[in-house]
């Protein structure tokens, strides 16, 4: 099984209404969708607008989606074109946003670093530095088993192939080494919005 | 291990897509119970991209409340009877206009009405040859049948049907269009269509 293998689950079950599971699914990924569409509208405001209805159309095509892609890049698409059109209606009234072009053309990696707040960018640095530090604390067979997930992107099979145990005991190692990271992060971050 | 840990357990499983079926549906369960385990989710999501090296624009969106609010009252206007009761009706008047247009198209053929020479009555059957219904008695073969024209004004009753039919049409086609203008919660936008930027993914 991949991570996509939960977007697909969690759609599954939005499909047939659960809107539980579709909120799973907003919580993933408005991080990500509100910096795409950051690329294009720079009115913090705007952004959030324009996000909330790109997760609202998507809901609504829900039916559409089979799957071919992943959900993700489904998403992106919707999103993309929500921010595109918010920009086309925006250019009939004066404003500051990007135009299309301005927006096609960013990289993402600068588009990210011009549209974020200092304090969005400080913040980034600070939960950089608490993970290390929680990484660092955490035992070698936890860590071992977090990393091989997270980094490398290994099924529990495969964990388990490569540490030499039960599948169970990975399950349970990612479980408590997740636990301890998120307990520091609480800690050290309980100031901040997003990490309450 | 408590059940809050299994929850939590469960939670840790299907952000790896490594839960069953059954998981899933104990965490969205869990998470009903306990809204502390959907910030737990979204949390745990942003340490996994910190860990991969990836970084959001601003952490602190949070769409997750509004877009659920509007979705559930959507939900809502669907579940609402006049809602219901208006594409019911909708539906009642398409067949009601189909079945009219049918008999319209049919007026050209003359109903005809057997008037039998033998004992037994004739049943005259749209579309169909009369059907004698004997006792006994050899049925006869239609051409040896007197028939003439109903005597019924069935161009009459047409019109009257269809008279009623558009009665009832812009009756209900009102009502259908003020719920539709009060349940649709978004404006029209046009689309659009400019090359795609590449996704991250």
């Amino acid at each position: 099984m991949k991570a996509s293998d939960t977007d697909q689950q969690l759609v599954q079950r939005a499909q047939r209404g659960d809107l539980r599971a579709f909120d799973l699914l907003v919580l993933k990924y408005q991080g990500r969708i509100a910096a795409l569409v950051s690329r294009y509208v720079f009115d913090p405001g705007e952004v959030e607008d324009v996000t909330q209805e790109a997760f609202i159309k998507a809901y609504r095509a829900l039916d559409k989606f089979r799957g071919d892609s992943a959900f993700y890049t489904w998403l992106y698409r919707i999103a993309a074109n929500a921010a595109k059109n918010h920009l086309v209606a925006r250019s009939r009234r004066p404003g500051a946003d990007a135009t299309v072009e301005d927006a096609e053309g960013y990289d993402e990696a600068g588009a990210l670093a011009e549209g974020s707040s200092p304090e969005a960018l400080a913040m980034g640095d600070e939960l950089a530095a608490v993970l290390q530090q929680a990484l660092d604390n955490l035992p070698d067979e936890l860590r071992a088993a977090l990393m091989l997930r997270e980094l490398e992107g290994l099924s529990y099979d495969d964990i388990a192939d490569v540490l030499g145990c039960p599948v169970g005991t990975v399950r349970s190692r990612i479980f408590r080494a997740r636990e301890a990271v998120d307990q520091r992060v609480r800690e050290q971050m309980s100031g901040e919005s997003g990490f309450r | 291990m408590t059940s809050t840990d299994k929850d939590t357990e469960a939670l840790s499983a299907l952000m790896d897509g490594e839960a069953q079926e059954l998981e899933l549906r104990r965490a969205l369960d869990a998470i009903d119970r306990a809204p502390a385990l959907r910030s737990r989710w979204q949390r745990q999501h942003r340490v996994s991209a910190a860990i991969k090296g990836q970084r959001f624009a601003d952490p602190s969106v949070d769409v997750s409340r509004g877009v659920r609010e509007a979705l559930e009252a959507k939900s809502r206007v669907n579940r609402n009877p006049v809602w219901s009761m208006a594409v019911a009706a909708s539906v009642t008047l398409a067949v009601v206009m189909g079945g009219q247009q049918l008999m319209l198209q049919d007026t050209h053929i003359q109903p005809l009405v057997a008037v039998n020479e033998l004992s037994g009555a004739v049943v005259p059957v749209s579309g169909a040859q009369p059907v004698q219904a004997s006792l006994g008695v050899r049925s006869l073969p239609v051409e040896n049948r007197q028939v003439m024209p109903t005597p019924s004004s069935s161009a009459n009753i047409a019109a009257v049907y269809e008279r009623l039919a558009r009665d009832r049409y812009m009756r209900l086609n009102g009502r259908h269009a003020t719920v539709a203008a009060q349940s649709h919660p978004a404006p029209y936008i046009s689309y659009v269509r400019i090359p795609e930027p590449q996704p991250e993914e």
